[in-house]
Formats: structure tokens, sequence, C-alpha cells
């Protein structure tokens, strides 16, 4: 079986362990538990002609006292910035991830927009996702509470990479 | 370096060109030509011993063609697979067999194994080890028989930590190797990022990883990893085999580990390199100690002979017990309880009939001796036939001039008696349990002397009288308020119909008629309805009762007084009495006696 490693990075408390955890055996927690280090997972994704065997990474939040750390992402086949729409923030430091993730990986990337169940931010709802279109290879507004296109999200990376 | 110097080998070279120009000239490719025309039989020559010799050298010639040989297997079973059979058809027999016998021999082995370990003591401490360590018992099975033992072998891409392959000892694959591969490299990455390079300018790598019951063996290529999973104590030549199947695989995937997709189809193969590395050591078991333990036969042995003394006492006592339970079917004893203590300890609570063979009797003419008896003993009046011809014995001792003869359970007495003898005989018989026509005949018992006959009617009416007085002492007396005719009641009533039924007889031959007057009569408690009628009814239970003994109702007469309005005896007087009333044959007189 062909195996991929994906990575999740962003800001702290974005959503990126619920996004796991909801795609491999959903269901979500309320309760918060901030991500030490690592935490790998592991789900096989059945597209039409082919299976995926995807090990999901699940690094640890970014913010002022935890600088983002390259070494999880060697060799990782693609990488989900994840951010909170609920802080416009969250989707700044995102992208700063995403340029720091570039000069050492150059894999797809992709964008997801989480707690997309949660009202939006005033600033977030002027601007939308068109700036960022460029920037990741897909992007996706997606809720680990509801599981609103997070195994959409999934599957369209499985093919992204299949095509690869 | 000098001008010179470079010239000179400037020259050199271009006087080598020269000189190759000069042995081949243009045409080098005719020598090459000839030497490839002949190759085949040039390395023909040398195949086999280069493959052997290569073989003996590093053993990679087996690696190399393991692949390709299972793959030309797979091809040869999934393309041609008659010409396959055709050839193997005639091992097929032997290779069964073998089979089934390496099956049978396996599944003896392991049957034995597991009674060793679930059934000897040695199996059960190590279960209650195993679970109060909290780790499963195969677990700590092999951490007690292997000094070591590889459990899991992992082949781990070192750039994704993606897991490439991995083998198990039991083939039992019980973690999830790919998530184990994924954080190992994890880890080793944040160890390397962490600390300081060393002196070499090397990232630190983590070589060792201890947990309670493993060591994890790492042993890191450019490429690929290799870790080992080991219960107990590994010893180098782990970490040495790891070393060594780490590089072959290096030097045979090369070009699969560089190009690694995230496909580990490639890495298939793998398996038997791994399987290598599956190393263990069973510890050497301690010499057996051949002391015979003589303490423990000796406890054995006491155990043995207590065990014998407690069955041979018990079986003792259940025969005394069946032995003493005979005693019940001697006439004129009932056995209510009978407990066996001991052999000289027995308990026994028993009803005797006094006539009936007392117990230290019985146990003398049954040879039994008991020290301790303790015997609770009541004594009651038994109607067993033996009884009961043991008291007509006894009674007729007294009247030789009577004989007795048993016939269907019923008293025969004949002879020569003078009837007031003969109404003391029948008295002392009703007292000892027999009753006319039910279990005593007497009617062959004759009066002695022919002249008696003439002079007895004077004789008869002085018996008459005497019975009629008897007749008239006897008086029921009632509970309050009560007309229940008790059984007591009952034995006087029929002492009262064996007068009556004597009385009728002497009536007969002295030519009366005679009635039985009974007359209820009852205290001055309560009002004086209720009284007359509690004193009917008394007197008119005592009538059936009678009548169901066997006397006419046609020859009774029932009344009821009422209270009794005499002042000492008004408060107790709850009873029945009794009188005779007889009259003469001859109407004409109607005199009473």
């Amino acid at each position: 079986m062909i195996q991929k490693k994906i990575c999740l990075l962003g800001a702290s408390s974005v959503g990126k362990t619920s996004l796991v955890k909801q795609f491999v055996e959903g269901i979500f927690n309320e309760k918060y538990l901030t991500t030490i280090g690592v935490k790998i997972d592991k789900k096989v994704v059945t597209l039409e002609n082919n299976s995926l065997q995807f090990m999901l990474w699940d690094i640890e939040g970014n913010d002022r006292y935890n600088a983002f750390q390259e070494r999880y992402l060697r060799g990782a086949s693609a990488y989900i910035i994840v951010a909170d729409q609920t802080r416009t923030t969250s989707l700044i430091e995102g992208l700063e991830i995403h340029s720091l993730a570039r000069k050492v990986a150059k894999c797809p990337a992709i964008l997801a927009i989480n707690k997309s169940d949660l009202q939006p931010s005033w600033h977030w709802e002027d601007k939308g996702l068109e700036d960022y279109n460029d920037l990741f290879d897909l992007h996706f507004y997606t809720s680990a509470k509801t599981g609103a296109n997070v195994d959409n999200m999934f599957i369209e990376l499985a093919k992204l990479l299949q095509e690869s | 370096m000098s001008k010179s110097t470079e010239a000179k080998q400037v020259e050199s070279q271009q006087q080598l060109e020269q000189l190759r120009s000069l042995i081949l000239g243009k045409n080098s490719h005719v020598v090459t030509d000839a030497i490839q025309k002949e190759a085949r039989t040039i390395v023909g020559e040398v195949l086999s011993e280069a493959l052997h010799d290569r073989q003996k050298k590093d053993g990679s010639v087996n690696k190399v063609l393991l692949p390709i040989v299972e793959n030309a297997v797979e091809d040869s079973v999934a393309h041609n697979s008659d010409r396959l059979v055709n050839s193997l058809y005639p091992l097929m027999g032997s290779l069964v067999r073998k089979s089934v016998t390496a099956f049978l021999t396996d599944f003896m082995e392991k049957t034995n194994q597991l009674i060793d370990s679930s059934l000897t003591f040695k199996g059960l401490t190590w279960r209650i080890k195993a679970w109060q360590a909290g780790v499963k018992f195969s677990q700590y099975v092999a951490s007690q028989t292997f000094v070591y033992r590889v459990e899991h072998v992992f082949l781990i891409h070192r750039e994704t930590g993606l897991l490439l392959n991995s083998v198990n000892f039991n083939n039992t694959a019980k973690s999830d190797a790919d998530l184990i591969s994924s954080m190992l490299t994890a880890i080793n990455d944040f160890v390397g990022d962490s600390f300081l390079d060393n002196e070499d300018g090397l990232k630190e790598q983590l070589e060792t990883v201890t947990t309670d019951n493993f060591t994890l063996l790492i042993k890191p290529g450019p490429n690929a990893l290799v870790v080992a999973a080991v219960t107990g104590k590994p010893p180098q030549k782990v970490s040495d085999k790891l070393q060594i199947i780490l590089e072959s695989i290096h030097s045979l995937y090369a070009s699969e580990l560089m190009q690694f997709n995230g496909d580990n189809e490639a890495f298939v193969t793998a398996e038997n390199l791994l399987r290598d590395c599956l190393l263990a050591e069973q510890k050497t078991t301690e010499p057996k100690n051949n002391k015979t333990p003589w303490f423990a036969w000796l406890a054995v042995l006491f155990f043995i002979i207590i065990l014998g003394f407690q069955t041979v006492k018990w079986w003792e006592n259940q025969v005394l017990n069946d032995k003493l339970m005979t005693l019940d079917h001697e006439s004129g004893v009932v056995i209510n309880h009978i407990e066996v203590q001991d052999h000289n300890k027995v308990v026994l609570d028993i009803l005797r009939d006094p006539d009936a063979i007392s117990v230290s009797d019985w146990l003398q003419k049954n040879d039994l001796t008991i020290e301790q008896l303790s015997l609770t003993e009541r004594l009651y009046h038994s109607l067993d036939l033996e009884i009961l011809n043991t008291r007509a014995q006894r009674i007729l001792l007294e009247y030789p001039e009577i004989t007795m003869m048993w016939h269907s359970k019923i008293l025969h007495l004949s002879g020569t008696l003078a009837v007031l003898k003969s109404a003391k005989l029948l008295s002392a018989l009703t007292a000892a349990g027999f009753t006319l026509e039910r279990n005593l005949i007497i009617e062959d018992i004759k009066p002695p002397f022919a002249n008696e006959a003439i002079t007895s009617k004077a004789i008869k009416a002085q018996i008459f009288k005497d019975l009629v007085g008897r007749i008239s002492t006897i008086q029921l007396e009632f509970p309050v308020a009560s007309a229940d005719v008790t059984p007591s009641m009952q034995l006087t009533l029929q002492q009262l119909y064996q007068y009556f039924h004597q009385l009728n007889q002497l009536a007969d031959q002295l030519d009366l008629n005679v009635g039985l007057v009974i007359i209820g009569c009852s205290d001055n408690s309560g009002s004086i309805a209720k009284n007359t009628l509690l004193s009917r009814q008394r007197g008119e239970n005592t009538g059936d009762a009678l009548n169901l003994l066997g006397l006419s109702k046609a020859q009774m007469y029932v009344t009821g007084l009422g209270q009794i309005d005499i002042m000492k005896v008004k408060n107790n007087a709850r009873k029945v009495i009794f009188n005779v009333l007889y009259v003469s044959n001859d109407e004409k007189t109607n005199n009473e006696m």
C-alpha cells in the first residue's frame, strides 16, 4: 500500500487535533488539550482506483512561546495549514508558518479554514479566500465539530497526491 | 606542484594512448567484438565458481537470487501451474505426510507446553506474577524462558518515517507498526534537532530506548533505519546483526530507497533479511535437585494414613449404625433417633413397650459392646402381635386350665373356668389390649361343673349386679364448654362396652332385658338453655362413640340434664354418667330386680 506523510500545521488552538480526530475516528470533543510535540494517526483513504494510507502528523501549534520547527516536515508528501475563522490572527500566523515551511518542503500545501460552524470575524468575511488561491494548492472551509468538509478535504488531497 | 611535473604526466598519458593505438589500432572494436562472441563461453565456464566464491565471501548471491526465484516461481504457478503440479506430483504424498507429521509433532509440543504452563505449579506462579506485574502471560513466559528475544523488527524509511516492512517473532502483530515507526522517527528527529551536533558535526541519534518490557535497538542508515524490539537483555551480537542487515538492505535496495514515494511494495522481499534478526537465546534450565524429598513424602504418607484411618472409622460407624437400626425391627421397640458419634459413643432415643426386649439384652444378644451409650427410653403400649402374645401368656399363667391358640391374629381361648374367674380373665385381657370379637374369642371357655349351671343363676345375678354397679361408676369428664369425646374417654368407653357386652350375655341367661341410660350433665357456668343443649350434646356424642364400638342404639337412651344445681358439684359437673335399666321378660310383673 502507498503511504503518505501529511503534516498539519497552524497556530495554537485552531483545531488541528480535532480535525484529525474527526477524520480518523469521526468524533469531536469540546475539551481542549494542547498537543505537545507531535501526535501521529493513520487512516486509509480509498479512491476509485487506488487506496492511500495517510500518516497524519498532528504537530503542536505555534505561538509566541513555541516557534515553528521544521524537523517534523521532513519527508512530508503534503501539509495542511489550519486557521481559525473566528480569529483573523490565526490566518496571519498560518501564512507565516506556510512561508517557513515552503523553504524546507516543496510539497503541496492546503489551507483549511476551520470552525466554519461558528460566526466568522468581520474582516475575514469581507476579504474571503481569493487572495490566497495562489499560495495554496487547495483550500477548504471545514468544521471539526460538525465534520463539514473534513472527509472531502482529505479525499481531495489524496486525489491531488495521486495525480502528482 | 611544479609545471615540469605536470608536463611529465601529460606526456606519459600521451605515450599510453600511442601504445594503445599501436596495439589495437583504430579497429579496437575488432577485439571487443571477438570477446563478445566468446563472452557466453567465457562467462559460462566460470559462472558457477564465481557464484560459489561470492556467496562464500559475503552471502549476497542468496539475497539477490531470492526475490528473482520467488518471482519466477510465482510466475510459474500463475501461468504454468500444470507443469509445476506434474513436476511436484511424485513429491506430494511424502510432502503431505511430512507436513501432517510436523503438524502433529508441533501440536503435541504446544499441548505439552500449554499443560506445563497451565497446570504445573510453576505455570500457576508465573500466571499470578504476570497478573501482578500487569503484563500478558505470554510476555512473562518469554521473559522467564529467554535471556533475550527479538520480538519485532521494523524497517523504516529515514526521511519520511514510513514503515517499509516489519516482522514479528510469533507472526502475530499486536502493535501498530506504522504508528510505531512514525513516532520513532519523530522522537529521533526531536533528539537530533534538540541536542547539539556531536564532534563530527553529525546530529545526535537515538540508539537505544528502554521501556518496561522492551529494549528498542535502533540502527540508523543513510536512507533507512532498522529497529528491533527486544525482551530481556540483548547481547552485542543482536546489534551487530542489525548493522549487517542494514548494510545489506542499503546495498540491495539502494535505488528503491532513494526513489521511495510511499509505496512499500518493493520492500516485501526484505522480509527474509529482517527475519534473520529475530534472534533469541533460551535460558539454561537450572539443574534439578535430585535429592529425595523425604519431608514431602512423609507428609504424603501421614496424610494417606490419616485418610485411611478416618475412612475405616467412618465405615465401622456405618456398620454399627446399620446393626443398631435392626433394633427397630424388634416388636415393641421404635427408634426415634440414632447417632453413632464414635464406635464407643452412641446416642439412642427409643419408644419401648415394657414387655419388649430391653436394649441391654438386645445388645448382648447381638454381641454388641458400646461403652458410652446415651439412652433415652420412653415406655408405650404396643399392640404388636408378639407383645400381645407375651402379655396373654403372662396373664394365662394364673389360669393353667385355659389353653390359648392364635388363629388369623385372633387369640382363641378354650378350657374350663368358673364364671367369676372368666370375668376376671376377660378383664385382665381387655386391659392388656385384647378386644372381644376383634382379636379375642372366649366362647370356648365353659363352666367347670354341671351343677354349677343349676346353681349359677344366683351367681350370675350377682355378677350381673356387679357389672351394673361398675357401669354406674363410670363417668366421662369433659372440658369446659366442650362436648367432644377425647381419646382417653374412648379407652373408658371401650371398657364400658366390654362390661355391657358381658351384661348382655348374662341378661340373656337371666331372662332380663337391659338398656343403657346415658346422661349428659353440665356445670352452672353459662345460660341454662345453653347448658341444657351442651349436656344433651355430650350425651349424644358419647352414645355415638359407643355405637361405633358396637353397642346398638336400640339398647341405649340418651338424655341431657342441663346444669346440676347441687351446691357441692355444680361447678364441676361437666360429665356424662351411665346407668343400666334392666327389666324382666315377664311383662306382667315387670319388677326391677
